[in-house]
């Protein structure tokens, strides 16, 4: 087990929005505001952690014929549980996120790791790539939230910052609100994938020079 | 494994299956039990605070026999200023709940949004407690008869980018106009 | 009827499940790169999504009566796994060909958020039983047309030159974009 790998796969190598390119769904509604963004990228990893820890504490005890139904009824669980803490405790969050909260019982991310992680490795293990992944997909959600919020409302942070509002950058009648409607979407998320396959190519090259100068 | 395709094996598959649905069910209810109370209060307080926010002195009772013929009216709360109307038109993507507050010559007392799932920073202006926010529900205040967006002919300037959720308060307005006419 | 043909005209183009509403994009992104394809998978999403809205009424109305309403997603899930996993079998054994064709599509279904999300819009929307089957259909056909226009766009941006690190999925992503700004000009049929 290697913390610092999983870590660095978790952000980029094998980030889970831009290079497993899943859960998609929620990486292209949600990400209008930094709050949205922030939370479900919270509420995502607290799931998936859980999730992980739990399948994995299980995985000599199910079946294989019936473990993806045994998966998904675990995670709805864990995100019915989320759903109902958000609308107790947080209720300014589920509202902003809606549907998406229970819709995150079908974000492949969580069924994906539960399947192709949790099922083969151990508790501990499991919980770090559960953490690690889940940072990587609030990176993620993040970095569009950013781009889009800014290009489509002007500001920055909304949600949090300066009573909800945000942070104005870009005088209210310039931004493109094209940019927070779901065109804007699918164009931030296909300018952050090429980014990030740039970054990792131009990082492999880099590596490649280093060993070539050992 | 080979030899355990029988009946025992499928039992012990339905066996695990229903043991971590128990589990699980149990589980939710144990929340739900905690949150369950918090979620029904906190959900009444939003109402009450929408109520108060669009009829000062508040609501002294709650009135079921109205008429409403738009089929948006959900609640009518009478008060010693006027009465306060839940509406629920539909916006861009879902319905929004409202709350409007019409005196008792039927003049709009003021509006506030309950729920909606309207685009942040598009439709959401409408219900978010912004300058911007502020300055569109306000236009609605001292209004009668019916109001539409400029765009339609009205007076009432539509939020940027977000016309549809306009009109929908628009129509939630009306509703509640027409809903207040009707009650004498 | 008027509430028939409102659903009908803004789950196609209004209010697309993919294009407006961005459920099932998994699928959208992951089985487009062919037009039959695309379109065996759309069909096969639609009729799972019209069962699941039928079923899912009736479930939510027990759910209702015990007063369980907070076990919905689970209970949902649950059946949407259930109905995709009869509909293998039935079509398995009676309609071998049309097994064969969406073959590897069927158990992808149960993940699809357009599934889930239209059974719980629905019991959102509080849709009656004939409202949520339509809805259901309707969102389906609409998740077939956009994946049908999608592949067949496709199929033309894989063969074109773009930038080294834009190839593949970024790209496909800003042609899907690009077609999401066109469904934007139905926005204005949403007077219904």
């Amino acid at each position: 087990m290697n913390f610092k790998r999983q870590f660095r796969e978790g952000l980029l190598t094998k980030n889970p929005v831009t290079v497993q390119l899943l859960g998609m769904c929620s990486t292209l509604a949600i990400t209008t505001s930094l709050f949205n963004g922030i939370g479900m990228g919270l509420a995502v990893t607290a799931i998936l952690t859980c999730s992980n820890i739990l399948i994995a504490a299980l995985r000599n005890f199910i079946p294989s014929q019936i473990r993806i139904a045994a998966y998904i009824t675990i995670i709805a669980g864990f995100v019915t549980v989320v759903d109902l803490l958000l609308k107790a405790f947080i209720p300014a969050l589920s509202q902003s996120l809606g549907v998406f909260i229970p819709l995150i019982v079908v974000n492949c991310i969580i069924l994906g790791r539960a399947e192709g992680f949790a099922s083969k490795n151990t508790v501990l293990a499991s919980a770090v790539d559960g953490i690690c992944q889940g940072i990587g997909y609030t990176l993620a959600l993040v970095i569009m939230c950013v781009i889009r919020e800014l290009l489509g409302s002007g500001t920055f942070g909304g949600g949090l910052l300066n009573g909800g509002e945000g942070i104005r950058l870009i005088p209210s009648q310039f931004p493109a609100m094209q940019m927070v409607m779901p065109v804007g979407g699918f164009l931030t998320l296909g300018f952050v994938i090429a980014g990030s396959q740039w970054l990792m190519k131009h990082l492999d090259i880099k590596n490649k020079k280093k060993e070539a100068a050992k | 494994m080979k030899t355990e395709t029988t009946a025992k094996y499928v039992l012990r598959l339905a066996l695990t299956l229903l043991i971590i649905t128990s589990v699980v069910a149990v589980a939710l209810a144990g929340v739900n039990a905690i949150t369950a109370p918090k979620i029904a209060q906190l959900n009444a307080e939003k109402t009450q605070q929408a109520i108060e926010a669009v009829l000062p002195g508040g609501f002294d009772t709650e009135i079921t026999d109205f008429t409403d013929d738009t089929g948006l009216v959900s609640k009518v709360y009478a008060g010693e200023n006027g009465y306060a109307f839940e509406v629920t038109p539909s916006g861009f993507d879902n319905t929004i709940t409202m709350m409007v507050g019409v005196d008792l010559e039927g003049k709009v007392l003021g509006i506030s949004i309950v729920s909606h799932t309207e685009t942040s920073g598009l439709g959401a202006v409408a219900a978010a407690s912004t300058a911007a926010g502020e300055a569109f529900r306000g236009q609605f205040v001292g209004k009668s008869g019916s109001v539409s967006v400029t765009k339609d002919g009205g007076d009432v300037d539509a939020l940027t980018g977000a016309t549809i959720t306009s009109r929908a308060v628009c129509s939630g307005v009306n509703a509640a106009l027409a809903c207040a006419g009707n009650l004498g | 009827m008027e509430a028939i043909f409102g659903i009908l005209i803004s789950a196609l183009l209004t209010q697309n499940f993919i294009l407006v509403k961005f459920y099932g994009i998994c699928p959208f992104m992951g089985v487009s790169k062919k037009i039959d394809t695309a379109l065996g998978m759309g069909l096969a999403v639609t009729f799972v999504m019209a069962l699941a809205s039928a079923a899912c009424y009736g479930i939510n109305l027990i759910l209702i009566a015990l007063n369980l309403e907070y076990m919905q997603t689970v209970v949902f899930i649950l059946a949407i796994a259930s109905i995709v996993q009869v509909v293998e079998m039935f079509l398995k054994k009676s309609v071998p060909a049309l097994y064969k064709a969406l073959g590897v599509f069927l158990p992808l279904i149960t993940t699809n958020c357009a599934v889930l999300g239209v059974v719980l819009v629905n019991v959102q929307q509080g849709y009656n039983f004939l409202l949520s089957t339509i809805n259901g259909a309707a969102g389906g056909l609409g998740f077939t047309l956009a994946i049908v226009l999608f592949a067949s766009i496709r199929e033309r941006v894989n063969r074109s030159e773009c930038p080294e690190c834009f190839k593949g999925f970024p790209i496909a992503l800003i042609a899907a974009g690009l077609l999401a700004l066109s469904f934007m000009g139905f926005s204005g049929l949403s007077i219904f």
